[in-house]
């Protein structure tokens, strides 16, 4: 069997591999039509040359509204891994129809690196601990608790563990991408449990990087602040908002036509029911985070929580209750609604803006002390999310839009 | 009308009246799976309401063949237990802290919301556990100590290696011969007349020839 051959540097940033779709049985095809991909990639280029102007008026804001975005397309690959990565140590039969979406999206890594750079210029307006003064005991501004901190909160060492992380999630990504598309092609025997492998080492080392990616993105933004349990949140988080992402995409690939007859209603309900978990998932961490810090009653941890409590943003918190809880529990909570393939692509829509909202959140109180929306928030939101799926679809037009010769195919579209 | 009500649901969770002459209804014996499935699917195809099927595991598809819908132990649950559960633990919560022993623990307000959550929580769960065994029980008419097709030795090998279906005399559409053509035709052998001669004051009826049910012993 031909193998598949390897892309050359640019453009292996947006797809490590040639296209394979000639070898794509033809009912697995993403129609010829350039526009599915430029049209969101042109939309989110163009939403972020906009942002470059709100960056010329206002940088911090720029800084602080960029990074929500870039968090937030963060957390759809890191979801989308550990959606992939859990599938294949479970052995899951269902899944394969709805995984190649997922596995496109891991090769969001290496675009994320790059849209990195801005924020790289931007550390010094959103990270209070990179000002050299708060270690200085001479100056005004010295803080004794960051400078207690130093030895893990500095730029050098912030630096090697971005590095570090990257450099796993994109091997990660890498292995997982590239053994699935090469099954395409070539259906050898051993790529399954090749996958199971890879995701078994992975798992460890996803854990631990999430949970310190985490720290290091969102929780330093307020150094002072800590909470052992934010890793956990912000993973709760990207498993929710992957799973909402994916289950709308596929959700659109049927009602226009691609898959149509191959993604169905049980595969939908299976996904929603993992969305209606991981809401009540997210809901028992962001409560756990919050009764432990409410009950010790300790000043340095409900500050925190102090300034999300008052000056509007206490409505942000409400609806964080209803709108990432309450009312999609309810919602997805009947067997009849999990059926509804519209109802829950609209559903994994809600599910991206709330945790949009989540992250706005975390991070905007850092900024702003009274709550402010600012136009900004959402062309870097809307930009960074164009690029990540328009480039999303870029790949799949690429290849065949399943997994066509795993071994759980056939079982997988015989779901009922 | 309330009677009616009454004996429809009853035949709802397998509970089916005899008819005169205390003839419960026809069981038949199916070779495999496979051919109870399509048994179930035909009988109910030809119009029958009260029938079941029994066999020593589950088999899957046989809901949807004999046309059973989703279950209803969900939405039980959720209007009674859930909603129970969730109102008593918080309605508790409020009454004991704040009204009968109100107590003074590191200032903390006498009733809070966030320390509430885990026991409005453990009582929700715990109220729907309950309500959900107890609708399973009620839908399937369990505990059901006696059931008429004990008088028929063969039934025994149902927990073995038996498939049978059994049409109950109470389904309007039940005629005993035709009943018995249809079991025939769709592959059952064994079939037997099954007679509920449960209450002890009720005289039984004369037995048609041939078709003796097995006696007690």
């Amino acid at each position: 069997m031909a193998a598949v051959k390897k892309s050359t540097f640019p453009g292996w940033l947006l797809d490590p591999l040639q296209p394979t779709r000639a070898q794509a049985e033809p009912r697995y095809r993403l129609p010829e039509d350039v526009r599915i991909w430029a049209v969101p990639l042109a939309l989110g280029v163009g939403l972020l040359i906009v942002s470059i102007v709100g960056w010329i008026i206002d940088a911090p804001q720029f800084y602080f509204s960029y990074l929500v975005g870039w968090t937030f397309c963060l957390s759809l690959a890191l979801g989308a891994l550990f959606f992939v990565m859990i599938q294949h140590l479970t052995r899951a039969q269902w899944v394969v129809a709805v995984r190649r979406l997922p596995e496109a999206l891991l090769w969001t890594f290496p675009v994320l690196i790059v849209l990195f750079i801005p924020i790289l210029f931007g550390l010094h307006d959103l990270y209070h601990w990179t000002h050299p003064e708060v270690y200085d005991p001479a100056s005004p501004e010295y803080d004794p608790i960051l400078a207690g901190k130093r030895a893990y909160l500095n730029v050098p060492f912030f630096l090697v563990r971005v590095g570090f992380y990257f450099f796993i999630w994109t091997l990660l990504a890498y292995k997982l991408y590239t053994l699935s598309v090469r099954q395409d092609v070539d259906p050898d025997p051993s790529i399954p449990a090749q996958q199971r492998k890879v995701s078994a080492w992975g798992m460890p080392l996803y854990g631990v990087t999430v949970a310190f990616a985490s720290y290091d993105f969102l929780m330093s933004l307020d150094p002072h602040w800590y909470s052992t349990i934010f890793g956990v949140y912000f993973f709760a988080g990207a498993f929710f908002v992957a799973l909402g992402f994916i289950t709308a995409c596929y959700v659109m690939l049927v009602r226009r036509g691609p898959l149509a007859g191959v993604v169905r209603p049980p595969h939908f309900q299976d996904l929603g029911k993992l969305m209606f978990g991981f809401t009540a998932f997210w809901a028992y961490i962001a409560f756990s985070q919050y009764m432990l810090i409410w009950y010790g009653n300790i000043p340095e941890e409900t500050l925190w929580y102090r300034h999300r409590l008052e000056h509007g943003w206490e409505g942000i918190s409400q609806l964080l209750i209803w709108g990432h809880f309450v009312l999609p529990f309810l919602i997805l909570l009947p067997w009849a609604a999990k059926r509804m393939p519209l109802l829950v692509g609209i559903m994994g829509i809600w599910f991206a803006i709330i945790h949009w909202i989540d992250l706005f959140w975390i991070a905007m109180p850092v900024l702003h002390k009274e709550l402010t929306f600012h136009w900004l928030d959402i062309t870097c939101w809307l930009g960074l999310l164009g690029v990540v799926v328009g480039l999303l679809f870029y790949r799949l037009s690429r290849h065949s839009l399943v997994p066509q010769n795993d071994p759980y195919l056939a079982r997988s579209l015989a779901l009922h | 009308m309330l009677k009616e009500l009454l004996r429809s649901l009853k035949a709802s969770m397998g509970i089916y009246e005899a008819r005169e002459g205390a003839v419960y209804g026809l069981l038949a014996e199916f070779s495999d799976p496979a051919a109870l499935l399509h048994a179930a699917r035909q009988v109910r195809k030809a119009g029958y309401r009260h029938f079941d099927a029994h066999s020593p595991f589950p088999i899957h598809g046989m809901d949807e063949a004999m046309g059973l819908g989703n279950s209803k132990v969900g939405v039980i649950t959720f209007f009674t237990g859930t909603i129970a559960g969730f109102a008593l633990g918080w309605w508790m919560q409020w009454w004991m802290g704040a009204v009968d022993y109100p107590l003074n623990i590191s200032g903390k307000p006498f009733f809070a919301l966030p320390p509430s959550v885990p026991i409005i929580f453990e009582l929700t769960i715990l109220f729907s556990a309950l309500a959900g065994v107890a609708a399973m029980l009620a839908l399937n008419g369990l505990p059901r100590p006696y059931n008429p097709l004990f008088y028929s030795k063969n039934f025994a090998r149902v927990t073995d290696d038996g498939f049978f279906l059994f049409i109950a005399a109470s389904d309007p559409k039940f005629d005993q011969e035709a009943t018995r053509r249809l079991l025939e035709q769709l592959g059952g052998y064994n079939i037997e007349v099954i007679e509920d001669r449960g209450e002890e004051e009720r005289v039984p009826a004369p037995v048609p020839a041939g078709e003796a049910a097995v006696p007690t012993s």
